[in-house]
């Protein structure tokens, strides 16, 4: 077993030679780590925090927002080992086939690959989240064998299925430092270092390559790692903070010759009760609110829109879920009684939902994280996040929304409210999911991405960029699930590479 | 279940704790459209939705409407009618409620 190596009894001066050294561990880190294991390559993980939470660290991360109302840069985040899985909700869904293609209607769309080169990890990443057997769309039939599911009439929306990850004795979700500790330990080709903190990268002096990198820690240990590789792992805001603050070569930070690192900031808008639903019929299985064990497969319903709506209505992703149950107003009431009688439904059980869902945004250069003026006490500038979304994001929503609503008439089983229609209204009701996206995309042209198809920093031969920052599109699916899966497929491009 | 126009009108009042004190009693001064109205099973309930729809549609024209509504519903019940606008993804939206478009349009003419 390799015990965990706090950097803060480093000596200053010393330099570290890995084979590859991965900044950061969190889910990406720490399945890139886990990954590496059993190669010949001399593997060190640096990550900031410790196994634990300390205010202290996690201050490291405090920035400002501007613009569209968004949770501090420092309570968005968690660091220690572990990231983001310290406080995600566990939810998991792939990402759909279209998430990948250049689409007309979203501008900046489209990844370097599809969604084939992505299948051969699911199955891995969906066993290191820890969510049961791959069920998904495919568990609709069995199901409904459990509880009927709300009709929908045919159209362009369907009732898809989110995951969801579990550690042991049913404890939601998998918290991957807290999971995976003893696993790194076991990893002979590994050491993990603790209270590490990567301040600055330094690049040869033509810039093509990744010299060393510099590791602080908050006792004042400064030491350095000269890796034959290295890997960003830092999650999407991090990464960008730590290219644009290295400038030692290129004036404009490490990868940003395009200006690009930092902008195409996503995140997943949550807002809350977007629509009313009502079932003509009654109460809706229990399955709609809480998730369901399906033979080990934790399984929760979401509305989302086919493939071929989001081309004929140029629409996003999304994905709804049914909340709580409501009361209705005396119109909703009057809606409900006509539009039922109408029809000649008996629907004098009928029941009301509150809706909810996580939207896909579209690329946006101008959703973006600079640097500011003022410093931490490592001496990284801190960040500033512009937050934007455009009407058009919400309106395609409403759209599927509202094609939900036709649908659920079609079936003559239900009906729908569309609650948010001002943009007011809208900014009003967000909530985030915390997903970091975007802030280093990927394209395999180097104007439009800064890393490329295999996810290396353009123009930089030995530096990579790890996590959902860079996918170049966002789809409505939770990320970490696929994060893990698109890792997966890094470790193995490493392992090509450095044979 | 379909069951028939009052006795699911009655469950609906049961069901959402209403008091339906008119529906079998209440008297309406005569309209241009009585024809139609006359295919709601809840003419009250229909008045209050057109109510709002009125406000967010003041431009609506009813004699135009009705003569629509009169050819769609030439050979067809309602029911039919309101089959063919969701097909025909003819939907319309009274206080956010997403409802077929011919309803909506029975639900204008009740208030107009």
């Amino acid at each position: 077993m390799n015990a965990f190596i706090d950097a803060r009894t480093i000596s200053s001066g010393t330099i570290l030679q890995p084979d590859i050294a991965i900044i950061g561990g969190g889910p990406t880190g720490i399945t890139l780590a886990l990954a590496l294991a059993g190669t010949p390559l001399k593997v060190m993980l640096f990550e900031s925090g410790g196994v634990d939470f300390d205010a202290k660290t996690q201050s490291l991360y405090a920035g400002k927002v501007g613009g569209v109302s968004y949770l501090p840069l420092d309570a968005s985040r968690m660091r220690y080992l572990g990231g983001g899985t310290n406080h995600w909700g566990g939810w998991c869904r792939p990402l759909d086939p279209i998430d990948f293609e250049e689409r007309a209607w979203v501008a900046h769309s489209g990844w370097p690959f599809g969604i084939k080169e992505l299948k051969p990890y699911f199955r891995r990443a969906q066993a290191l989240v820890e969510a049961g057997p791959w069920r998904y769309d495919g568990a609709t039939g069995a199901m409904a064998t459990v509880g009927p599911l709300l009709p929908l009439g045919d159209g362009g929306v369907y009732t898809s299925w989110f995951q969801f990850s579990r550690q042991r004795d049913s404890v939601l979700p998998t918290h991957f430092g807290e999971r995976y500790a003893s696993d790194l330990k076991r990893v002979a080709n590994l050491k993990v270092f603790l209270h590490a903190n990567a301040t600055s990268l330094h690049l040869s002096a033509d810039g093509a390559k990744l010299d060393l990198f510099d590791v602080a820690t908050l006792n004042g240990k400064k030491f350095s790692v000269k890796a034959a590789t290295t890997i960003l792992a830092l999650g999407a805001v991090e990464n960008a903070r730590l290219m644009l603050a290295s400038r030692d070569v290129m004036p404009a930070g490490v990868g940003n010759g395009n200006d690009l690192v930092g902008r195409f900031f996503a995140d997943h808008p949550i807002p809350r009760d977007t629509a009313t639903l009502v079932s003509f019929g009654g109460d809706l299985p229990g399955y709609y609110f809480n998730a369901y064990d399906l033979n080990g497969a934790l399984m929760r319903p979401t509305f989302a829109p086919r493939d071929d709506f989001k081309r004929s209505a140029n629409v996003l992703g999304s994905l709804t879920t049914v909340e709580s149950a409501v009361e209705l107003d005396e119109l909703g009431k009057a809606a409900v009684i006509t539009t039922a009688l109408s029809f000649g439904v008996d629907a004098s059980n009928a029941k009301a939902y509150s809706i909810g869902c996580g939207l896909e945004l579209e690329p946006d250069p101008d959703r973006r994280l600079t640097l500011m003026g003022d410093h931490d006490v490592l001496g990284m500038p801190r960040l500033k996040l512009s937050n934007r979304v455009s009407d058009a994001d919400f309106a395609r929503y409403r759209l599927t929304m509202k094609e939900l609503g036709r649908q659920l008439l079609a079936a003559r089983a239900g009906m729908i409210r569309l609650n948010l229609k001002s943009r007011e209204e809208w900014v009003s009701a967000l909530d985030w999911g915390d997903h970091h996206l975007g802030t280093t995309r990927m394209h395999v042209d180097p104007k439009r991405g800064v890393v490329d198809a295999n996810s290396r920093v353009h123009g930089i031969a030995n530096l990579y960029v790890a996590g959902s920052g860079v996918f170049p599109t966002y789809s409505a699916s939770n990320p970490t699930m696929n994060l893990v899966a698109l890792t997966l497929r890094l470790a193995d491009h490493l392992k090509r590479q450095m044979r | 279940m379909v069951v028939g126009g009052g006795v699911a009108a009655t469950l609906f009042a049961a069901a959402f704790g209403l008091t339906m004190p008119h529906l079998f009693g209440r008297r309406y001064a005569p309209t241009p459209y009585d024809d139609l109205l006359a295919t709601l099973v809840d003419r009250e309930k229909a008045e209050r939705l057109g109510a709002v729809a009125h406000a967010a549609e003041p431009t609506f024209r009813p004699k135009a409407a009705a003569r629509e509504l009169r050819q769609r519903l030439e050979r067809r019940t309602l029911a039919e009618v309101i089959d063919a606008d969701i097909k025909e993804q003819r939907v319309a939206e009274i206080g956010g409620w997403v409802v077929p478009e011919s309803l909506a349009q029975l639900c204008l003419l009740a208030a107009a």
